[in-house]
């Protein structure tokens, strides 16, 4: 299992650098196929005055004039030794202009996770152990949350909790209530999903021989939940956590922007808008390596939770039934 | 150096987001949200301390000074923390500054500056005339190669600098230059320390590096977030046009970015900021009749309006491009899309431009007589209402500029209006990178081109009227308009300011009837709501609003 272990591990982390790579490539290509870029948008801004003599000057320092493969040998040969080179929009440091939002994000993402995670497991709960109606009030809960856009739930929390309540302000954007807020409005939709596969996960484990043999020993309520039907049903959570990975963090621009929070999200729009390659490159990048790394932890996770998950002869982790129940069988 | 980027303009969904966020908002804001905000109209002696807070929907791009210093955001910024050699009210008006005095020769080519000997940068150095020397020659030709890009305003005539002594700087130019006074009051036009100019343009990028003597010293920022300024307390060289000596009243000046409009304005309304910039104007009304402050200050320039292609068919034609100048409802546009804080355009030039002069008479609205020089000019209508001549239709492609907020919404009522006299009216609208790409003035595909664009100096008029001296030839007339010509040279040969003004005046009656440039309203770009307890804020001739005489009433 070692030897496996390590030959999977090493496989694993080659698969990492190829698909960082290819991440970095194709976004290069991708944005050189759109029209202009964004030292001579910048310079044709009706309100500069540049002659085209000065504009080809400058688009040349930039080495903007130079052909898309020559610009693409450099930024990878840059790339590859951890430069990530010069931001076109603001002319700063790419690694700076990252390592200043990260944290923001972080921040965000691991407080949203939390809300997530806690709101689908207390309506979890709440589904399994409250009297009928309210259970099936609960029922509705996770569409509701689904289809509520995350930036109309950002905007009606800054509208009571700061304007009104005054309990934040939204010049202080990263401030602990401020965060708070902002990992709501963020949480709310992903704990949707969640916790769709843990009430219909649960609904299946509750229908098991040993769940009926546990419920006639008596156990029930609290206990029967956390001790019989919340393990079994905790590891396609696992899957769509990972999942959510991308969520907490395409959200995060939308959520970013309306908190007025200064992450990785609004870095991208600042970015995007301005076609400035080098940070796109660099935040896909980095983007690549943290799916990756999410999901090999989920991988690695597995086993724990369920011992039935084993890696093959091959190296290759089989997990059993990792794809969440979603429908209820009657 | 990037204006106006209000509009990084979103793309479609950004924009059906935005959309639905300023829905959401105004409805929250008028189903009765009533915190704090409006405390009483203020006014009497002014009071030391307080924090401002101001909240912009963008801070620009690049810090490198050069590039950044007439961004439409970073231009705030700038203002605080650096001073100027002259200023430039909001009349067009110049007045002393770091320069106490100046004179010029006879052909106005060699102009002598007589700096002020107590001004310093906040690092401690002196603002001296070497200083002066290096700001004027990084201004004319940056420093392309270390990535700093020269100011694309400053007059291309400039030859040479030279330090006399401490307090003297002799300026050459190899031409008659009349604007360039006013332009050292232009927002481009800011002074640093030399040893910030020699730095490479990724540490000059870094704001806290910017070394400048303005009022206000950073404190601390955060690209595309804020910026956070503070008092510098032994400031003492204000213009006396400002009418205050000494530091500033206020502490520290925050600049946070909120990019929701509506977000801006409800924390404005709510007391945790004192100045929401770039508010909608549908908005305004609503929080005016609840106490708040609107200014809608002018900058000095060109009106908005469109400068036609005449060389783009039907708009040779002179009859068309005049039933297009009689064909605007001027003063519907004002009333739909704005508020009484805009004035009706009087000139192809705004009307607080020194020079500048009233015309509206020679470019009212007329649709029977726009009718009449159509049917005149063979266009006749067809069964749909649109006109027609040899089998082909009147038609005319509008494309709102990005950079102005409300040009779509004017485009509309223009596109209606020109309907309603025969012209089958179409609207492109582009987000800012597609536009730049795209629409060119000038360029075959495009026969009117929306203006939006400030000067200091009616001067820099002559260089957009034909090709002459790589002019930028507006209207695409080349130098076929003897008449056009004439005063083009008039202008940017006048070696005073009366000569010129008269030259001017004929200038905006030629351009207007020949219906080369048609304007829509006078522009105002840079709008702000404030807070009742702001007091003495005031505005330059680029229209930035300037908080070192402001204070607070607490």
């Amino acid at each position: 299992m070692t030897r496996a272990y390590a030959a999977y591990a090493a496989r694993r982390l080659g698969q990492a650098v190829v698909v960082v790579l290819l991440a970095y490539v194709f976004t290069f290509l991708v944005i050189s196929v759109l029209p202009g870029d964004p030292v001579t948008t910048t310079l044709r801004n009706p309100q500069n005055n540049f002659s085209e003599e000065e504009i080809a000057r400058i688009v040349a320092y930039y080495g903007l004039d130079q052909p898309v493969w020559v610009q693409l040998w450099e930024s990878l040969s840059r790339f590859v030794v951890g430069d990530l080179g010069l931001s076109l929009r603001s002319n700063l440091p790419v690694a700076d202009l990252i390592g200043d939002v990260l944290g923001s994000t972080l921040r965000l993402a691991t407080g949203a996770l939390a809300v997530a995670l806690v709101l689908a497991f207390a309506i979890a709960f709440g589904v399994r152990h409250l009297p009928g109606p309210l259970s099936r009030a609960l029922r509705s809960f996770p569409s509701l949350f689904l289809s509520i856009p995350n930036f109309l739930i950002g905007l009606l929390l800054l509208q009571w909790f700061s304007f009104q309540l005054g309990l934040f302000l939204v010049v202080d954007a990263e401030g602990g209530w401020a965060t708070f807020f902002a990992a709501v409005a963020l949480g709310v939709p992903v704990s949707a999903q969640i916790a769709e596969v843990l009430i219909a996960n649960l609904d299946h484990a509750a229908r098991q021989e040993y769940a009926n043999l546990a419920r006639s020993r008596g156990l029930g309520g609290v206990r029967l939940f956390t001790l019989h039907l919340l393990k079994p049903s905790a590891l396609p959570v696992v899957t769509v956590v990972a999942l959510t990975v991308g969520e907490l963090l395409g959200g995060s621009l939308i959520t970013e922007s309306i908190f007025g929070r200064n992450g990785v999200g609004s870095l991208v729009q600042r970015s995007v808008g301005t076609q400035d390659l080098p940070v796109i490159q660099a935040v896909v990048a980095l983007a690549a390596v943290v799916f990756v790394v999410v999901n090999l932890v989920a991988d690695l996770v597995y086993p724990l939770l369920d011992p039935r998950v084993r890696l093959g002869a091959t190296g290759r982790a089989t997990r059993r039934r990792t794809r969440p129940v979603q429908e209820v069988d009657a | 150096m990037k204006n106006p980027r209000p509009a990084r303009r979103p793309h479609r969904a950004g924009r059906a987001v935005t959309a639905a966020v300023g829905v959401l908002s105004a409805v929250l804001v008028a189903s009765g949200c009533t915190a704090g905000g409006a405390t009483g109209a203020g006014g009497g002696e002014p009071q030391e301390g307080g924090d401002l807070t101001f909240l912009i929907d963008s801070l620009g791009d690049t810090w490198v000074p050069n590039n950044s210093s007439i961004s439409s955001f970073q231009g705030h910024v700038w203002g605080h923390v650096t001073d100027k050699l002259v200023y430039v009210d909001a009349e067009g008006e110049v007045s002393p500054w770091v320069a106490e005095s100046w004179e010029q020769n006879d052909d106005v080519t060699e102009f002598t500056l007589h700096l002020r000997d107590d001004v310093t940068f906040s690092d401690g150095s002196p603002l001296d005339a070497a200083a002066v020397v290096a700001n004027l020659d990084i201004w004319a030709r940056g420093d392309i190669e270390a990535g700093i890009n020269p100011i694309g305003l400053f007059p291309k005539t400039y030859d040479r600098a030279e330090a006399v002594d401490a307090t003297t700087v002799k300026v050459y130019f190899s031409a008659p230059t009349l604007g360039f006074i006013p332009t050292l009051g232009y927002h481009g036009s800011i002074l640093l320390s030399p040893e910030t100019l020699a730095l490479p343009a990724e540490e000059q990028a870094d704001l806290a590096n910017d070394i400048g003597s303005g009022p206000f010293v950073v404190e601390s920022w955060a690209d595309g977030d804020q910026v956070v300024l503070t008092k510098r307390e032994d400031y003492d060289w204000a213009p006396e046009a400002l009418d205050h000596e000494g530091p500033a009243y206020l502490d520290s000046i925050t600049y946070k970015v909120l990019a929701e409009p509506s977000l801006r304005t409800s924390a404005v309304q709510s007391n945790q900021a004192q100045v929401a910039y770039n508010p909608s104007p549908q908005e305004l009304s609503f929080y005016e009749e609840q106490g708040f402050t609107v200014a809608a200050p002018r900058y000095l320039g060109f009106v908005n309006g469109f400068a036609v292609n005449t060389q783009v068919a039907p708009f040779d034609d002179v009859r068309v491009r005049q039933a297009l100048q009689q064909g605007i409802d001027r003063d519907e546009i004002l009333s739909t899309v704005y508020t009484d804080a805009w004035l009706p355009a009087e000139s192809f030039i705004q009307s607080n431009v020194p020079g500048a002069s009233d015309h509206a008479d020679e470019f009212a609205f007329d649709p029977d007589a726009a009718a009449a020089l159509l049917d005149e000019a063979g266009w006749v209508e067809g069964p749909d209402g649109v006109r027609e001549k040899d089998g082909e239709t009147l038609s005319l492609t509008l494309y709102p500029n990005p950079y102005l907020a409300t040009s779509q919404a004017v485009d509309e009522l223009v596109a209606q209006q020109l309907g309603a006299i025969g012209f089958d009216v179409d609207l492109q609208a582009y987000d800012v990178v597609t536009y730049t790409e795209r629409i060119a003035i000038g360029s075959d595909a495009v026969p009117a081109y929306e203006i939006t664009r400030s000067f200091i100096d009616a001067g820099t008029v002559a260089g957009i009227l034909t090709d002459a001296d790589n002019g930028e030839d507006w209207f695409n007339v080349g130098q076929g308009d003897e008449r056009l010509n004439e005063l083009r040279a008039g202008i940017s040969t006048a070696t005073s300011v009366d000569e010129r003004d008269v030259v001017l005046d004929e200038l905006q009656s030629h351009v207007l009837e020949q219906g080369y440039f048609v304007p829509l309203t006078q522009i105002v770009q840079r709008l702000y709501l404030q807070s009742p307890s702001l007091q003495g804020v005031s505005y330059n001739g680029v229209a930035y609003a300037n908080y070192y005489t402001a204070w607070l009433d607490r």
